[in-house]
């Protein structure tokens, strides 16, 4: 509850970047520009009334009471009376005009990210983990939520309240306001900054605790199966309590430094009425102030002492906000690697499929993953990428596909290079079928739709009809409305196959690229997957990753890819003849399925 | 569970009445000083000096009320998830089956914050009644009717911060929904971003995230709402407080029946009273849920594990002794299993071994083949009492399972699961896992067995290196080689292989079977083939359908005899057309 930001030496921003984070806030801010002045204006009237309320209560002490005139009592009441009401209306009004501002400008933020990550290159997705992507648009967004909701309104108000509460001590006595600064702003001032710094600390070391004690929970519980048939439960237990009460340690570490900052600040708090008593008493003697003043004071002192707890709270706060906008900020400005050429050519409907001298490699990697590789596929020709684990060629099928732009030498398609290629007819001609099918949540309808969002009913069933799976899904209950669950877990895996083969063609492209899988299906749901497929492959051209001989074995042509080169091209009989590479593959197959002789019957 | 804080928890809640009574003294010495010394003749310096004194007490004892809150109440929840983790590590599997990892977390975390975060509220609000309820008296002894039109809205503090407390809570579960509901959508489009690129669909996801982006400002300016409904009226009350003393207490002061101390006494009294009257309030609030927390906590912590130890004690057997390595023709040697005729369903109605008879004598291995789903793996779980099992039993060198201790049972019988779970430590602790103690060597000697050791030692820090999520990904077979050099150095009676080797890269496959066969030989084994490729493991294969034993042979026999045979091979192999490899660089880029 305290300190509940921490903020890490990397979060802190220098000059620079907190300019640049404040210029793009305030160009993002833009269309709420008028609610927040009308909340910067509403904040300013309530701290006006609530400072005020002491006031009156001195007019009241001196000129109704001291003065002995009641009217003038009355009338201090009236516009105590008044003013609270009126800070009432306020307060209500600048929770909304603030949160009204604070939740436009999230929205418009997690917009801009999401529209501008997504715009981004796969290479970007392959540098960047998609926790740390996700996080960005939820916890780094949301962290600043609470900054909106009331911290924001709070470091304002607090800031306004602690300036005018000087402001009015000083006009109604400078002497007195000079003792009470002179005593309270050192103190508190440094232990306010001592206890920030300390508090962060060990709320940065509680936080990495808790991390490692849930991570370790967490292990145990996914873990239990193993643990147990081990019979490890005991030492499991021992790693569990010994980082718990780590834990443990850190949380005690930090209330002790709450401990003493809580003390000081309620002796100091006390400590100051004793002062303006005492020195005030002396002043009412001199008849330099009037006893009203000294009541104020003792009033206004927790005017002063709020609000620099609350900015002390706040600093942190704020700064991690700081630290979320600008990585947000610097993802928003990240222009994507793999972008729309200025003069987009769309590509003609069919065409051949050429790549020349391509070579590419991953970020960060020195080895190339594919190397000098040139290859053309016909059209309809079907080419069957083979090779060992980690030769490329997955990389190729994605370059010849334009996920990735290549280092040097480029594909082209129909004698277009892709890369001027418009992306529509890009994503038009040719289209990528994934290992797995990937479900979003939504309708087995809305699924399919993906690939073409204008599609109409009608067109999403024929798209099924097509491969021959529209039976199997109109048999549900809900027919294709039916709605797939989290990551498609009502549908089986055979099942979720078939829904992105549909997308493929919905889409109707004459270049199918298909990255084969590898896990298994059950039988009788991988017949009519193998059935669906060879349907949507019928006289388009296909590059097919595969991973299995059947596959191999209805390719026209077949291209081994070994150590990021392209080694062997050609058919089946060709290579085995050529004794290279894929003969020994072959072999290989044979050998490993020993027992299955006789029974591979498709 | 309180118990043991309790005399912590009484030590807080007098220190914190100690507090109150110097937080209470304040204003009553204030006033003196001003009557006294301010308005009259005593001494300022004696008066203030007084005040500044309550100042330490009252410092003090604000600190070490807070210290010995937390403390107390951060002991507890440590204590509570030491208990609920030591439970959870006893509970059977089938509870886990049914309960998700999330669940479980939730239960060990933020409950366990809810109930922290109400005891550590048990002194606070003690000494916080404390003082209302003194400085109430005080200002009813004093002057009873200004103290009646001064602490009229005061009690309205209280009601209003519950209600807040009530009617924010559900507005800020709202939140966090739609916050959820967001992060699906982009975690399926970082997930999905091939999908999403390859068709260039990235409308259809920006048009998702534009309506969650709107539901979150939409259920957070109803939050909003209810804070301004309430936080302006909360800041409200105490203020009219003020106005009721300075209107009527003024009058009192100008009729000479009040002095002017005794009134500031009031404003202030006033003003300590804003901060307990609210915590009190949030206090019933927080202390609901907390009550639905523990609840929650208490609802794992009294589940009973339902396979546990036998008892009585007296019923617990040990396993005969017999020689390392023993024959491979009687059952008197080491490693005898029996499934006697063994009945089992998940669900009771719909049973998956219906009087199942199997032996299997010691240093044997079997294959077990069966159709997906048919039972195959649910015989090792029952092997190592995962389940019970609902008619029959099963003996391991004559003893049933169920009379002997887990940790005896679970000692004799290693399992190499289908899908591996490898800890965050490393490689050599994942492997000696069953036996922490084993010597560097032993470690290695069962990798070399399990063909893991060529490619530890290419790892970065070789055996040293650190897996799991927080350390190097292996890959699958990888992480299955290791997994079966964890089994090997287990050195038990019994081996199970769930299907061992289903990850493994195939030019590597048959180094492995070779290996496998080193660790197999003359060891009680169980192979659960789900793929034909693993039945050569075995000396013999047994045919599981419909519950039961329909056949036993060599594979070659059973291949010529049985046409069920044939048909579930047919049905496996069609699914084992085998990979050419595993891993593309690019998925392993995307996900690293």
């Amino acid at each position: 509850m305290w300190a509940a930001h921490a903020v890490t030496d990397e979060d802190r921003l220098d000059r620079t970047e907190t300019a640049r984070v404040l210029r793009r806030s305030l160009q993002f801010a833009q269309p709420y520009r008028r609610t927040i002045w009308w909340a910067i204006a509403l904040v300013s009237v309530g701290t006006v009334c609530t400072v005020s309320g002491p006031v009156f209560v001195k007019l009241g002490l001196d000129e109704g009471i001291t003065g002995q005139r009641a009217t003038a009592l009355n009338v201090a009441v009236a516009c105590f009376v008044g003013t609270v009401i009126i800070g009432y209306l306020v307060g209500r009004l600048q929770y909304l005009a603030i949160n009204r501002a604070g939740e436009g400008f999230l929205r418009d933020l997690r917009v801009a990210v999401f529209d501008r990550l997504q715009a981004q290159s796969m290479a970007f997705f392959d540098r960047n983990k998609a926790g740390v992507l996700v996080s960005r648009m939820t916890a780094d967004i949301e962290s600043m939520g609470e900054l909106i909701q009331w911290g924001l309104l709070q470091f304002v108000a607090a800031g306004l309240l602690l300036v005018m509460t000087l402001i009015l001590m000083v006009a109604l006595s400078w002497e007195l306001t000079l003792v009470v600064v002179l005593f309270v702003a050192p103190i508190l001032g440094a232990a306010s900054v001592r206890f920030q710094r300390q508090s962060n600390r060990a709320y940065l070391d509680v936080r990495e605790r808790v991390g490692q004690n849930l991570s370790n929970l967490q292990e145990g519980i996914a873990g239990v199966r193993v643990i147990q048939a081990y019979g490890r439960e005991v030492e499991q237990q021992r790693r569990f309590f010994a980082s718990n009460r780590a834990l443990y340690g850190s949380h005690l570490h930090s209330v002790k430094i709450s401990t003493w900052y809580f003390g000081l600040v309620e002796w100091a708090g006390i400590v100051s009425i004793a002062l303006v008593v005492g020195v005030g008493g002396l002043l009412v003697h001199r008849g330099s102030v009037e006893f009203g003043t000294v009541a104020a004071f003792v009033l206004l002192l927790s005017n002063l002492f709020d609000p620099v707890q609350q900015l002390s709270q706040l600093y942190n706060t704020v700064q991690s906000a700081a630290a979320a906008l600008h990585k947000l900020y610097t993802l928003v400005d990240n222009v994507p690697d793999v972008a729309e050429h200025p003069k987009p050519v769309t590509l003609p409907p069919t065409g051949r499929l050429t790549a020349h001298h391509i070579t590419f490699h991953y970020e960060g990697s020195e080895r190339p993953a594919l190397h000098e590789v040139s290859l053309s596929v016909a059209p309809g020709e079907r080419l069957a990428l083979v090779g060992p684990t980690g030769a490329g060629k997955s990389t190729l099928a994605q370059l010849l596909s334009r996920l990735y732009d290549p280092t040097s030498g480029y594909v082209s398609f129909a004698d277009v290079d892709l890369r001027v290629a418009s992306l529509l007819s890009l994503r038009e001609r040719v289209v990528v079928v994934p290992q797995e099918g990937f479900l979003f949540g939504g309708t087995i309808r809305d699924n399919i739709r993906i690939a073409r969002p204008s599609a109409t009913d009608d067109e999403v069933a024929a798209a099924l009809a097509a491969i021959g799976a529209l039976d199997r899904f109109d048999e549900f209950p809900e027919g294709l409305d039916t709605e797939v669950r989290e990551r498609g877990s009502r549908l089986s895996a055979g099942e979720r196959q078939l829904v992105s083969l549909a997308r493929a063609a919905l889409v109707d492209p004459a270049v199918l690229v298909l990255d084969e899988a590898t896990s298994n299906l059950d039988p009788g749901t991988e017949a009519v997957v193998e059935r669906a497929l060879e349907r949507l492959m019928q006289g388009r051209t296909v590059i097919v990753v595969a991973h299995r001989l059947s596959t191999v074995r209805r390719a026209d042509r077949i291209a081994v890819i070994d150590h990021a080169r392209l080694v062997e091209l050609g058919t089946h009989d060709e290579l085995v003849v050529r004794g290279g590479r894929y003969a020994a593959l072959a072999q290989a197959w044979a050998r490993s399925q020993p027992a299955a002789e006789g029974t591979a019957g498709h | 569970m309180l118990r043991e804080q309790r005399a912590g928890l009484l030590a807080g809640v007098g220190i914190g009445l100690l507090w109150s009574a110097g937080k209470v003294a304040v204003p009553k010495l204030t006033r003196l000083a001003v009557d006294r010394a301010v308005l009259g003749n005593e001494s300022l310096l004696f008066w203030s000096s007084m005040i500044a004194a309550v100042a330490v007490v009252a410092g003090v004892f604000v600190g070490w009320r807070r210290w010995i809150a937390f403390r107390e109440s951060r002991f507890t929840e440590a204590k509570l998830r030491e208990q609920l983790f030591a439970h959870i590590m006893r509970l059977h599997v089938a509870y886990h089956d049914r309960t998700q990892t999330g669940q479980l977390m939730s239960r060990a975390s933020s409950d366990l914050m809810q109930i922290q975060g109400f005891v550590v509220m048990i002194p606070m609000t003690a000494s916080n009644l404390a003082m209302v309820l003194a400085i109430v008296v005080v200002l009813a002894v004093q002057q009873p009717l200004l103290a009646l039109v001064a602490l009229a809205p005061l009690p309205l503090l209280n009601v209003l911060a519950m209600r807040f407390s009530r009617r924010i809570h559900p507005a800020v579960l709202a939140v966090q929904a739609e916050q959820a509901q967001l992060a699906t959508v982009v975690e399926e489009a970082v997930s999905g971003v091939r999908v999403l690129k390859g068709f260039g669909a990235e409308a259809v996801t920006a048009a998702r995230l534009r309506t969650e982006a709107d539901d979150i400002r939409t259920v957070s300016l109803q939050a909003a709402r209810v804070r301004s409904a309430f936080l302006p009226a909360l800041d409200l009350l105490p203020n009219l407080g003020l106005i009721a003393v300075l209107a009527i207490g003024g009058h009192r002061v100008l009729n000479g029946q009040m002095s002017r101390g005794e009134m500031l006494e009031f404003m202030q009294y006033i003003g300590l009273l804003i901060v307990p009257l609210r915590s009190i309030g949030m206090t019933v609030a927080f202390g609901q849920r907390a009550a639905a927390a523990l609840l929650r906590v208490n609802e794992v912590l009294s589940t009973v594990p339902l396979v546990a130890d036998p008892e009585p004690a007296a019923r617990q057997r040990r396993l005969p002794d017999g020689a390392a390595g023993a024959t491979t023709d009687g059952t008197t040697g080491r490693g005898e299993v029996w499934f006697r005729g063994v009945c089992f369903g998940y669900d009771p109605a719909a049973p998956v071994l219906r009087g199942l008879d199997l032996r299997i004598p010691s240093g044997t291995s079997v294959a077990v083949v069966g159709a997906t789903g048919g039972g195959k793996s649910t015989l090792a779980r029952l092997l190592v009492r995962f389940y019970d099992v609902d008619a029959g039993a099963i003996f391991i060198d004559g003893v049933d399972v169920r009379d002997l201790a887990l940790a005896d049972l679970r000692h004799a019988v290693s399992i190499v699961f289908e899908d591996t779970f490898l800890f965050h430590d490393t490689v050599a602790a994942n492997i000696a896992f069953a036996r922490p103690d084993a010597a560097q060597a032993d470690v290695e000697r069962a990798a070399r067995l399990s063909g893991a050791h060529d490619f530890i030692q290419q790892l970065p820090d070789g055996y040293g290196t650190l897996l799991g999520e927080r350390g190097y990904s292996l890959s699958g077979g990888q992480r299955q080689r290791v997994a079966l050099a964890r089994a090997i150095l287990a050195d038990p009676r019994v081996l199970v292989l769930d299907d061992a080797t289903s990850a493994v890269d195939p030019s590597k496959e048959h180094e492995i079977r070779e290996a496998m066969a080193t660790v197999v030989s003359g060891r009680t084994t169980i192979v659960i083939a789900h793929r034909p490729g693993t039945i050569a493991l075995a000396d013999t294969v047994v045919l599981l359908d419909d519950g039961t034993v329909a056949a036993t042979g060599t594979h070659d026999e059973l291949l010529a005899t049985s046409q069920r045979y044939r048909e579930v091979l047919a049905a496996l192999a069609e699914t084992d057309d085998e990979p050419t490899g595993i891993d593309e660089p690019a998925a392993t880029a995307g996900s690293s």
